[in-house]
């Protein structure tokens, strides 16, 4: 390794030392509370306990304190490098081209102090081959992994592995839908297990015995206590099925013309992509993995059997952090545009410079639009429905709407306003982005080249906001993609830019 | 100004509308209005008590649909319908409520197929369906004269031949 002595060495945010004294928090309460209690006389064990804790408090400060001061860190031409050594120093080094992701997390108390800490990992399973950051301030953590991030991708194209499995992507195992759906299919399966072989799974004894002390039981303390042992159930149940489902991932393209999946447990599953039929990616966040900060991605891609099969196939990303999300997409896009060769022509210098290409937003009226039809569809029912019977039976009910509707609009209204802002399209590059959905959102590329069609769809309400729906055709995935409530006046434009003419002859110019 | 998007230049062929009202009577509004005249009759009956409020619900939920779906929906469709073979790609719309106008270059055209259901030869009209690699991208050009039919899948055939590519 050449040294550098150019590149000067950056240094931690000195908030740092304060996120390290968080832990304080539950001692100086106790002792808070042990002074109320006591009426400002606490005994001689409350004082002795907090003695220790400023004795422990002034050692982790000395040595947070040393850490910060020699822990330095600098990005040089081909390598990361950071300094680090409380007892015994240490630098580290890794090559630039070798780092895969670039990781920032935050605890509760970082995020309240605006640090993160950056991850920066080969990906080559093994955590020394890891360095960590512990912290940075937001923008200079985010500034260093764009940095890290550029550099690694350029040479990063060679390396036919993708992806890796990384056992803490188990962190996202519970943020999935199997949380809940498991648990009640797995009882549901024992259930119907039972009952194919003639066991009536009520009568069995220690059943009836539980459902009967859960009738007599105080129920405000057990219902909650059972829907805790309901999620717990949950959370080992997708932890489970996600270490079974993705165990050994590894994503690599075995050869310039295939793309592979290999992953499992028990069962072992391999499916191959291939490069021509490969037609874009699809970055998933459904709301709840998007809350915890990952995404999982999908290909678009041919030949992968019919609609339902595709989609269990096509999974080339299991839930794991956006940024490595983020990262597959563009190596994966990247390699694919190498083949019509025409990632050059674009202008770009990297494939990461495309992708900071801003979406376009949609127009006001796509809000409201979302705005009403939640309205209509979930505020509007039950409320109906509750002030009916209430006027026909009881004026209990009556109450019951009005409280409905008056809780039930915010919510609505928060979804219809994140459901606006996941909206968007964009040309970038050689590639068509469009992003949507509140619940699940996606953000769907795709290869311009492979647009077959365009539809544009609208009914008498969307004329009158001046919105159009555009769905882009493919021979993949699919099949369709839409881009929901587009401003009308740009829609055919963007479509005929999109796929270089394939309107002009039918536009008024 | 942005460019807009013309509609397709050709209306399908007038007796459509007989054929889409024809369509109606004997799918949807034919089969309701029956309904209701079933009902009512019962009604009166075995249950004459019902009928201040099953016969406003029936006119409601039965009649008024079906009337005005067979007597507005054939005029309103023939404004919508049209199509337009360019010279890169076919151009069509269709629709009445839900409208919806598709592009596909003839390079990706994968079959012609051309239609004609028992209705449909009854009026002289024909369906033309243009079908490609993807199912979001099919064009289906229902109710145009059997003559236009016969020359537009000969001209996409054509023109299809025409353009290299497997279409995908």
């Amino acid at each position: 390794m050449t040294t550098h002595a150019e590149t000067p060495w950056r240094t931690l945010s000195p908030r740092t030392l304060l996120a390290h004294c968080a832990w304080l928090g539950a001692p100086l309460g106790s002792f808070g509370l042990t002074l109320l209690a006591t009426g400002g006389h606490p005994g001689a064990r409350a004082w002795s306990t907090l003695g220790t804790v400023t004795v422990v408090f002034l050692v982790i400060t000395a040595a947070g304190l040393v850490t910060y001061r020699r822990t330095r860190y600098r990005v040089t031409p081909d390598a990361f490098e950071l300094h680090t050594g409380l007892f015994t120093r240490r630098v580290r080094s890794v090559p630039l081209h070798r780092i895969r992701n670039v990781d920032l997390t935050a605890n509760p108390v970082q995020r309240v102090l605006g640090l993160a800490v950056l991850r920066a990992g080969t990906g080559g399973g093994t955590r020394s081959a890891e360095l960590s950051l512990e912290a940075l301030t937001r923008p200079a953590a985010e500034r260093l992994r764009v940095e890290l991030l550029a550099r690694a991708g350029a040479v990063d194209a060679e390396d036919p592995v993708v992806s890796t499995a990384d056992p803490r992507w188990l962190r996202y195992a519970p943020l999935t839908f199997w949380i809940f759906g498991g648990v009640f299919a797995a009882v549901g399966a024992i259930w119907r297990v039972l009952d194919g072989v003639g066991i009536k799974p009520w009568r069995i004894g220690f059943v009836r015995h539980a459902f009967e002390g859960f009738g007599r039981s105080a129920l405000w303390l057990t219902i909650p206590l059972a829907l805790l042992v309901v999620t717990a159930l949950g959370v080992v149940g997708a932890m489970a099925l996600y270490a079974e489902n993705w165990w050994k991932y590894r994503l690599e393209w075995t050869d310039e013309a295939t793309l592979r999946v290999r992953r499992g447990m028990f069962t072992t599953r391999s499916v191959s992509i291939e490069r021509a039929r490969l037609r874009g990616v699809v970055l998933r966040e459904p709301m709840l993995l998007r809350a915890g900060g990952g995404a999982s991605v999908r290909a678009v891609a041919g030949g992968l059997g019919n609609r339902e099969e595709n989609r269990k196939r096509s999974v080339i990303l299991p839930p794991a952090p956006k940024s490595e999300a983020e990262r597959v997409c563009t190596h994966v896009l990247g390699q694919q545009g190498g083949r019509t060769g025409r990632m050059g022509q674009t202008g770009q210098t990297g494939q990461t410079g495309q992708m900071e290409v801003p979406l376009t937003a949609h127009p006001r009226a796509a809000l409201r639009r979302r705005f009403v039809r939640g309205l209509l569809w979930v505020v509007a029912p039950v409320t109906v429905a509750l002030a009916v019977l209430g006027a026909l039976l009881t004026p209990v009910l009556l109450y019951c709407a009005a409280a409905y509707a008056v809780l039930a609009t915010p919510v609505v209204h928060a979804l219809a306003r994140d459901a606006y802002r996941s909206l968007g399209h964009a040309l970038r590059g050689n590639w068509l982005v469009i992003r949507s959905g509140t619940f699940q959102r996606e953000t769907v590329t795709l290869d311009r080249s492979s647009v077959l069609a365009w539809t544009f769809t609208d009914t008498p309400f969307s004329r009158r906001a001046g919105v159009v729906t555009a769905t882009a055709a493919v021979a993949a995935g699919e099949d369709g993609y839409r881009i929901r409530d587009m401003a009308a006046t740009e829609a055919a434009g963007f479509a005929d830019a999109a796929v270089s003419g394939m309107l002009r002859e039918f536009l008024d110019i | 100004m942005p460019p807009v998007l013309r509609p397709p230049r050709h209306r399908m062929d007038p007796r459509a509308r007989t054929w889409w009202a024809v369509q109606a009577w004997t799918t949807l509004s034919g089969p309701a209005l029956l309904a209701a005249a079933a009902l009512l009759v019962l009604s009166a009956l075995f249950f004459p008590g019902a009928l201040p409020w099953l016969a406003p619900l029936a006119l409601v939920v039965l009649v008024l649909p079906a009337l005005l779906y067979a007597l507005v929906m054939p005029a309103w469709r023939y404004r919508v319908h049209a199509w337009e073979l360019g010279g890169f790609a076919v151009y069509a719309a269709s629709g009445w409520f839900w409208q919806k106008r598709r592009i596909v270059p003839l390079s990706r055209v994968q079959t012609v197929d051309t239609h004609r259901g028992p209705l449909q030869q009854r009026f002289g009209l024909a369906t033309v369906v243009v079908t490609t690699a993807s199912t979001a991208g099919d064009v289906k050009i229902a109710g145009i004269s059997e003559a236009d039919a016969r020359i537009l899948a000969e001209r996409i055939g054509e023109a299809a031949q025409l353009m290299p590519g497997d279409a995908t």
